[in-house]
């Protein structure tokens, strides 16, 4: 196991900082929630890659977002 | 090894699940020595002891361990409550899977005359909230209590049965271990328990991964309780079910407190992996589909709470059939019953 705990301190920190950088993207998280949403609807066919286009904007963000924090913190 | 993965993936173990031969090796080496008293025809082997024991440890462990205390606290107060609802006291009583012993706290001198408080974590029983009832701390597995039959007059367990893989077999013990009218107080999650987490999880695994595994443990659902305790021995029971809602900032936040609380998934089918893709489509599924006015999102945990008794001469037995004096037919007519009986008297 670790012995002084750094790799786990580093993997930990970058973990904490996952819903900072999820609520700077707050439209695109929400954008992706409701295609999901929509089709648990009656009629929908939730299959894989089906809001492919709503989690690459998401993804996008929130790789900007944690850029950002990290530049900042560091 | 096991940390650096346990971080980032929150949930997830090196993999040991899935694959029959590795199970069946395991199986063997868990239940090595075969306990006295019955047995399961099927012992199911469906979480991994072991490391529910490093969780837990590893939990009370932690610099604040108070900030995660507030569920397990809550519910301690609500059983404590059903004790003190019950009129006798209890000289010795017996805490299964205690954790930092929530109940003892909220419980009296006068009440509860010892406490055995007992747990498979030994860093949970070196800190033990304050109580002034004296207290022992065994180190003991759920499913076998090293105790003689007939010992206590209370049992209480809570919140701690869910991790249990042979549930009629734990209350089998706690039914052996109880004295001739001697009563059961338990706490256990039902089965709609953290139903927003399942659902986000799987609806964003389908759409990430095109597949989805279980990330949450699977719960008793009511019926069965009843079944269990009635084949466990025990007499009039009561099941009572109880819904916590708690609002979190966020899903992570959500998965970190169920982490400080020890109750990170064991199940040996639990997936080694969780793509932080899916963690982050995860995330915005839930705050979407399930979030409060105020942005923050609701975690629901379900109670259920029984009462079990054991058998003693004097507790009150069905009547004889044919001895009634009454008809239900005459129910319409029972304040004149009622009078008729005082003025006889």
């Amino acid at each position: 196991m670790s012995g002084n705990g750094v790799v786990w301190g580093r993997v930990r920190s970058r973990l904490r900082a996952f819903p900072e950088n999820l609520a700077a993207c707050g439209r695109e998280a929400a954008a992706y929630g409701r295609c999901v949403q929509a089709s648990t609807a009656p009629g929908g066919h939730l299959r894989k890659d089906l809001c492919a286009q709503e989690f690459e904007a998401l993804r996008s963000c929130f790789a900007a977002a944690a850029k950002k924090t990290l530049k900042g913190g560091c | 090894m096991q940390r650096v993965i346990q971080l980032w993936l929150l949930w997830r173990r090196p993999p040991t699940a899935g694959v029959p031969g590795k199970n069946i090796g395991l199986r063997r080496a868990t239940s090595g020595v075969s306990p006295p008293g019955s047995t399961s025809p099927r012992a199911l082997n469906i979480f991994d002891r072991d490391l529910k024991r490093k969780q837990k440890n590893w939990a009370a462990r932690q610099p604040e361990t108070m900030k995660f205390d507030y569920l397990k606290d809550e519910v301690g107060s609500r059983i404590a409550d059903r004790v003190y609802d019950i009129a006798r006291d209890f000289p010795l009583a017996l805490n299964v899977g205690c954790g930092r012993g929530y109940i003892a706290q909220h419980l009296n001198k006068e009440t509860v005359g010892k406490f055995f408080q007992a747990d498979i974590a030994e860093h949970a029983l070196k800190n033990t909230l304050e109580t002034e009832i004296p207290t022992v701390s065994v180190l003991a597995d759920e499913e076998f209590l090293p105790f003689r039959e007939n010992t206590f007059d209370l049992v209480v367990s809570s919140l701690s049965l869910h991790w249990v893989n042979d549930l009629p077999r734990a209350l089998e013990q706690i039914h052996y271990v109880l004295k001739p009218d001697g009563v059961f107080i338990g706490a256990m999650f039902g089965g709609d328990t953290l139903y927003e987490l399942r659902c986000s999880l799987q609806l964003a695994e389908t759409e990430r991964e095109g597949g989805f595994s279980p990330h949450v443990s699977p719960f008793t659902a009511v019926n069965d309780l009843g079944h269990l305790l009635g084949r466990a021995g025990f007499n009039t029971l009561t099941v009572d079910t109880d819904e916590i809602q708690v609002n979190y900032p966020g899903m992570f936040e959500l998965m970190e407190d169920l982490q400080g609380m020890g109750e990170s998934n064991c199940a040996w089918n639990r997936k080694a992996l969780l793509h932080r893709d899916t963690m982050l489509a995860a995330a915005a599924v839930y705050g979407e589909m399930y979030r409060n006015e105020d942005g923050s999102v609701p975690a629901t945990y379900q109670i259920y709470y029984m009462i079990g008794w054991k058998y003693h001469d004097s507790q009150a037995r069905p009547a004889q059939r044919g001895s009634a004096t009454v008809s239900f037919g005459e129910l319409g007519k029972v304040n004149n019953l009622i009078s008729q009986e005082k003025k006889s008297k």
